[in-house]
């Protein structure tokens, strides 16, 4: 046991930036296993990143707002492009999204074949670090988050191809530059597979509650088993999940087992 | 009587205590494990040292963990390696610890700035690959540098803790002789090794190969941190071949899948260095690492 990174100072702001995702990532988890396209945030991911590589190869700068720009540019336009194959072959829109998926990754391959300065910002795109995260970078966070919630309650999650795009693009690129790509992954699917089967406000709650409950946990044990955050968190969002779904089966079973089968 | 005994110390002792501030044993956070061995050889016992990184990591990038960011908050000094190797977290993770003492000033030691660094490039772009502007940061596979480092970072100690400058002072002196001993040592078994020619994995032994007046012909990343091209290792099978290399060379915490490749295809034997102190069992401290390193060298002759 390891009693010394255990400090609200150390894992506050990181439970903060997980909250701030958690809020955005859980109605739009949903909406993601509905749609039956869970990887459309790596893809979605990949295309900002190669967007910052492509604004970088034509020379811009690497600090400031302009490669934050380039990224939600990018991302925007990825989120574009699936709008419209989802609309034109909604059949074919899953094995698209791997399709796109690896092209962004091994297009920044091919275009960092001689910039490896490049790849470190490719590299703290997807794999960034929870622990990292200064209470300054979430203020912008934030306000985009309360953004995008607003929104969605307007549209009351029923989101149009072009509007969930478009705002899963946004949400995304913010996201993964604070938390990293599997924490993202895990904020999105694990939340709303856990609770599929439900609905309304019943099913917001209990997905918020699996969310907080694996982000604080999963810090709390990170630094009592000195072990990385990030990769801990997503392994107590899964355990909190599995917890919560065994809970569930307890209480109403015939209920949910019926819904279940009926989806 | 005992009493008013004990109530006498425990005054004395907290006006002792206010009076200086500094004297808790001195909390060092080292960077890199052959930081947190040099430290260790100057201060033993008088000082607390915790080491951020192990020898199987690449300390380019570090995962972050809580511990860490505790760690540097306690810290009264932190000791790295500076010319960029660590860029990529140690800003990050002395803005988390939110600890002033060791953000710059005489609580911010970097080794890179105590010494000359080889391959500075004369300017920098982007073209020549992952390269530091501060020149090549694996400085610690000099022993000649690693003396002058030991000299800087004593007089540091003494001046962030001068109550036992006495200390550091005698224990730099007794290193010194040691070290200096063990140099000696070092270059006589090595004198077979001179001149002969390596491929390296990662740009990481300039340093080592110039001590010892060897010569790197080659290496798998055609320029640092850039992965090869089909066309740079068909170049690099003949060259290793023509040349009579002696061996391919890694670091402990390398992948060695590249440099396996290559040795099937020239015979010219793979050889994993420890690279810091923890890299293989014999590596126990700074004297550990160059012996293994040494014989590692001279077992790939035959």
């Amino acid at each position: 046991m390891n009693w010394q990174g255990l400090e609200l100072s150390i894992l506050g702001p990181a439970c903060l930036a997980g909250l701030l995702v958690l809020s955005t990532h859980v109605p739009l988890g949903q909406q993601v296993l509905a749609r039956g396209i869970i990887f459309i945030d790596l893809a979605i991911a990949q295309v900002a990143a190669l967007g910052v590589i492509l604004a970088q190869y034509f020379g811009m700068d690497e600090q400031g707002y302009g490669v934050e720009i380039a990224a939600a540019v990018a991302a925007l336009a990825g989120g574009a492009l699936l709008t419209w194959t989802d609309r034109k072959w909604p059949d074919l829109q899953e094995p698209l999204i791997g399709t796109l998926f690896v092209l962004a990754a091994t297009g920044g391959l091919l275009l960092l074949a001689n910039n490896p300065h490049g790849s470190e910002h490719l590299k703290d795109l997807l794999v960034g670090q929870i622990l990292w995260v200064s209470v300054r970078q979430l203020v912008p966070v934030a306000v985009l988050s309360a953004a995008l919630l607003a929104l969605m309650w307007f549209r009351r999650a029923n989101l149009s191809g072009i509007v969930f795009y478009g705002l899963f693009a946004l949400a995304i690129t913010a996201s993964v530059q604070l938390v990293g790509v599997y924490l993202v992954f895990a904020s999105l699917i694990v939340p709303a597979l856990a609770t599929v089967g439900m609905d309304g406000t019943r099913r917001l709650v209990t997905s918020y509650s699996i969310g907080i409950g694996g982000y604080v946990i999963g810090l709390v044990l990170s630094a009592l088993l000195d072990l990385p955050s990030g990769a801990m968190i997503v392994w107590t969002l899964a355990a909190c999940g599995i917890i919560g779904r065994a809970l569930l089966a307890v209480g109403p079973r015939r209920r949910l087992r019926s819904t279940v089968s009926a989806t | 009587m005992g009493n008013k005994m004990n109530k006498y110390t425990l005054a004395l002792l907290l006006v002792c205590a206010l009076m200086a501030p500094q004297a808790h044993a001195l909390n060092v956070f080292a960077c890199e494990p052959e930081w947190g061995s040099l430290l260790h050889e100057l201060a033993g016992d008088a000082i607390q040292v915790d080491v951020g990184t192990s020898a199987l990591q690449d300390v380019h990038v570090i995962e972050a963990k809580p511990s860490l960011i505790a760690k540097v908050r306690r810290a009264d000094l932190i000791v790295c390696t500076g010319a960029e190797l660590e860029v990529g977290w140690l800003p990050q993770l002395i803005r988390q610890s939110g600890n002033s003492k060791v953000a710059s000033g005489p609580g911010y030691f970097l080794a890179s700035d105590q010494i000359t660094t080889l391959e500075k490039p004369a300017k920098l772009d982007r073209s020549e690959g992952d390269i530091h502007p501060g020149g090549n940061p694996h400085f610690q596979m000099d022993p000649y540098r690693i003396l002058a480092i030991a000299k800087a970072l004593d007089a540091r100690l003494a001046e962030l803790d001068p109550a036992k400058a006495a200390t550091y002072k005698q224990r730099l002196d007794d290193f010194t002789s040691r070290w200096q001993t063990a140099i000696k040592g070092w270059e006589a078994k090595a004198a077979p090794l001179k001149g002969r020619k390596v491929v390296v994995h990662h740009w990481s032994w300039i340093y080592l190969l110039t001590w010892l007046n060897m010569e790197q012909i080659g290496a798998l990343e055609p320029k640092p941190g850039v992965p090869p091209t089909s066309s740079h290792l068909a170049g690099l099978v003949d060259l290793t071949k023509a040349s009579n290399a002696l061996a391919i060379l890694r670091a402990a915490y390398q992948d060695p899948k590249p440099g396996d490749w290559l040795s099937e295809r020239t015979g010219v034997p793979a050889v994993t260095l420890p690279f810091t102190v923890g890299g293989d069992d014999k590596s126990k401290d700074l004297f550990g690492l160059f012996d293994s390193t040494i014989d590692k060298l001279l077992a790939a002759q035959k």
